[in-house]
């Protein structure tokens, strides 16, 4: 056991930095996947004449490997558009682009579960197309992708650890850097999966809470 | 650019394939395993199949390949007392394939219980055994129901191969980091290796798609 | 008659924990004997039919198939090998057919002669072919079963059991999932099934098919046999009220 104090509780400062700097790069990835799936989706379904570049987008961000468009986006775009300008900046917007194409795919699926006589009803009392959307399809649509959403979450944490690779100082880096330190693997290397493992758990056992609690309040199945 | 080093590229695609291919064997295998375990009559195996599922879906790719390549030989080391080392191929294929491992599980899971009960009791009352049940009965139907959810792990495990070239398994990411290394110029390499993972992956899967719809609709129609 | 009946049912009782299904039943199917058994729904008969052939384990009692005991011999529980041998001589027909969708017609048929009893491909395939023309399929033998209607798939099922050259047929209210209009095909199979001598037991809630082909109709109350008798008995003069009042409900 003591070289589990030397090696893992006596460098729980610095571990804890890393988990900070996992879960910020996470949650802006996550926000940035959030908006940009819902924007990918609604261009998709409702901008006909962008619909092709939505789909392109779509199906690029999905089929591409993330490890892949981490380094692209970090040597390649600062080349084409000047940014973005720090490694941190490119690890966030690698991971919220690849999950946005996931969750543009997840909305236009909840938005699809909506059955047509809810928007009927909707223009039946008077209501504008962007009012039945806002009030009716996208509350409802919104509510069951929830769970899928929370799910994406894990997964873009999940990848974040690769953003060690380009020198952002996550958990997975500071990890590496004391195995480096010390060549001592074993404690360190299994802690900080034991982390991983227990966090994302965590998150996604909360997703699941959520999906049963909505299908208990509005007897909606997840899409 | 690109094109001048499309040998070495191309060998590399061929690790890609490589390591995919024997992390699914081994995703496949292990997965099954687990997925009997945890619908097991008796608790402990049930347990068992549990904690397996639990740990590896939700561990990410990158520290269990990792651990798998530096954690694992020295465990293993110490318990048969002598020096090991896991070739980097090996250690990709172990982490890899224990993780999607634990995806496959849940999923042979939820096919097996979507088979009705009447069809296991029509194989009984024919006479058949349990196993010969479950090898000509069941399976067949997991594997004609799991095939959409099936193809979409494949595709992720397929992705996943990537990260192994950061323990020097030498697959397309890592030429790609080599030449660029020579010649300086990421905009073309990379932008290039991402094309055509997106192509190989875009055009392979949307086949087997394809492919695999045309076999079940035969059945469900 | 035999002095051995093919089927002897002694005493089987059957309860899913407090819940007492089967009270000690009893009876005996002679060769080449239709037994009908009839009953308010929850009356334990379809439990009755799959402690027979052993998809529920009765808790009391045995089943006797040419005098072969089913359950325990010499005092020992038979072990899941053994049992699966027993069963080969009971085919079984479900109320909702049960066909493995992923094999042709023919498939499902030569599936158990193949593997189960060793038969080469060729010899089983012969015989799959006489049993679908028994049901009249034989040009559907390479179809998928999700291509037939209800009373179609439920006649594969038929030539499924009968490939089996069992010694006895069990069926488990057959019609009950069909539409009215496809039940007579399956009857019809049934009848002749019956007039060609083979042994077999029925629950059902076709009172007509009951009534005409069964040498024996046994009704069920509550995991007991109420009544029993032959059909002009059970269905002319039934000695009970709840026989009665059941009839009446379910005869027009």
């Amino acid at each position: 056991m003591g070289n589990w104090e030397r090696l893992v509780w006596n460098q729980r400062g610095v571990l804890l930095q890393g988990l900070m700097v996992t879960v910020e790069v996470c949650l802006i990835a996550f926000v940035l996947a959030v908006l940009g799936g819902l924007a990918l989706c609604l261009v998709r379904m409702y901008m006909r004449p962008l619909k092709p570049l939505a789909v392109l987008l779509t199906e690029f961000f999905r089929a591409t490997p993330i490890f892949v468009q981490l380094m692209w986006v970090t040597y390649v775009w600062p080349e084409i558009f000047g940014w973005p300008n720090s490694f941190f900046t490119a690890g966030w917007v690698a991971l919220g682009l690849q999950s946005s194409g996931y969750l543009a795919e997840t909305f236009r699926a909840g938005i699809e579960a909506v059955p047509r006589g809810h928007r009927e009803a909707g223009y039946s009392v008077g209501m504008s197309p962007v009012l039945v959307f806002g009030r009716i399809v996208l509350p409802q649509s919104l509510l069951t992708v929830a769970p899928s959403i929370v799910n994406q979450f894990t997964v873009i944490v999940k990848s974040s650890t690769l953003v060690s690779v380009i020198t952002v100082q996550d958990l997975m880096f500071q990890a590496l850097k004391l195995v480096n330190v010390w060549y001592e693997p074993i404690e360190i290397l299994t802690a900080t999966a034991g982390i991983y493992i227990g966090f994302i758990f965590l998150v996604s056992t909360a997703g699941k809470m959520l999906a049963d609690m909505l299908r208990q309040r509005y007897g909606l199945a997840a899409a | 650019m690109f094109w001048e080093y499309r040998l070495v590229l191309l060998r590399g695609l061929a690790f890609n394939a490589y390591v995919f291919l024997a992390a699914a064997a081994v995703a496949l295998s292990v997965g099954l395993i687990a997925a009997l375990l945890r619908i097991n009559r008796a608790w402990p195996f049930r347990w068992i199949g549990t904690l397996h599922v639990e740990v590896f879906r939700n561990a990410p790719d990158y520290i269990m390949v990792v651990w798998v390549h530096f954690v694992l030989p020295l465990l293993l080391g110490a318990a048969i007392g002598r020096r090991i080392e896991f070739h980097p191929f090996v250690s990709a294929v172990i982490a890899l394939g224990f993780v999607y491992s634990g995806y496959f599980a849940e999923t042979f899971r939820a096919g097996i219980q979507s088979i009705p009960l009447g069809h296991i009791e029509a194989g009984r009352s024919c006479g058949m055994s349990e196993f010969l049940i479950l090898r000509r009965v069941v399976l067949p139907q997991v594997v004609r129901r799991m095939l959409p959810e099936a193809i979409n792990q494949f595709v992720s495990l397929f992705k996943a191969t990537t990260i192994v070239s950061l323990i020097a398994v030498p697959d397309l990411m890592y030429q790609v980091s080599m030449v660029i290394q020579q010649e300086m110029k990421p905009l073309p390499l990379y932008t290039s290796a991402a094309l055509t993972y997106f192509a190989v992956i875009y055009v392979v899967a949307g086949l087997v798609r394809l492919l695999s719809e045309r076999w079940r609709n035969r059945i469900y129609a | 008659m035999d002095a051995i009946p093919a089927i002897r049912v002694v005493d089987i009782r059957k309860s899913f924990g407090t819940l007492e299904v089967l009270r000690g039943v009893s009876f005996d199917v002679h060769r080449g004997n239709v037994v009908s058994m009839i009953g308010a729904s929850g009356s334990g008969k379809s439990t009755l039919l799959r402690c027979i052939n052993r998809l529920e384990t009765p808790s009391a009692g045995e089943v006797y198939i040419d005098g072969e005991p089913m359950g325990a011999v010499e005092g020992r529980d038979r072990p899941l090998s053994e049992i699966n041998r027993m069963r080969r001589d009971l085919g079984m027909v479900f109320q909702q057919f049960n066909l493995w969708p992923h094999m042709t017609v023919l498939g499902n048929v030569i599936e158990a002669p193949i593997r189960v009893l060793g038969m080469s491909r060729k010899a089983a395939a012969a015989l799959g072919e006489e049993c679908l023309a028994r049901v009249y399929l034989s040009e559907k033998a390479r179809e998928y079963p999700a291509r037939l209607s209800g009373g179609q798939q439920q006649r594969v099922a038929i030539a499924r059991a009968l490939a089996m050259r069992p010694k006895a047929m069990l069926f488990d209210e057959p019609t009950s999932s069909l539409d009215p209009e496809l039940t007579d095909e399956v009857l019809t199979v049934m009848r002749e099934l019956a007039k060609a001598g083979t042994t077999m037991i029925v629950v059902t809630h076709e009172m007509g098919f009951a009534r005409d082909v069964s040498h024996r109709v046994l009704f069920l109350h509550n995991g007991q046999i109420e009544e029993e008798g032959s059909p002009a008995q059970v269905f002319g003069n039934p000695k009970s009220d709840r026989c009665r009042q059941f009839l009446s409900k379910h005869l027009q």
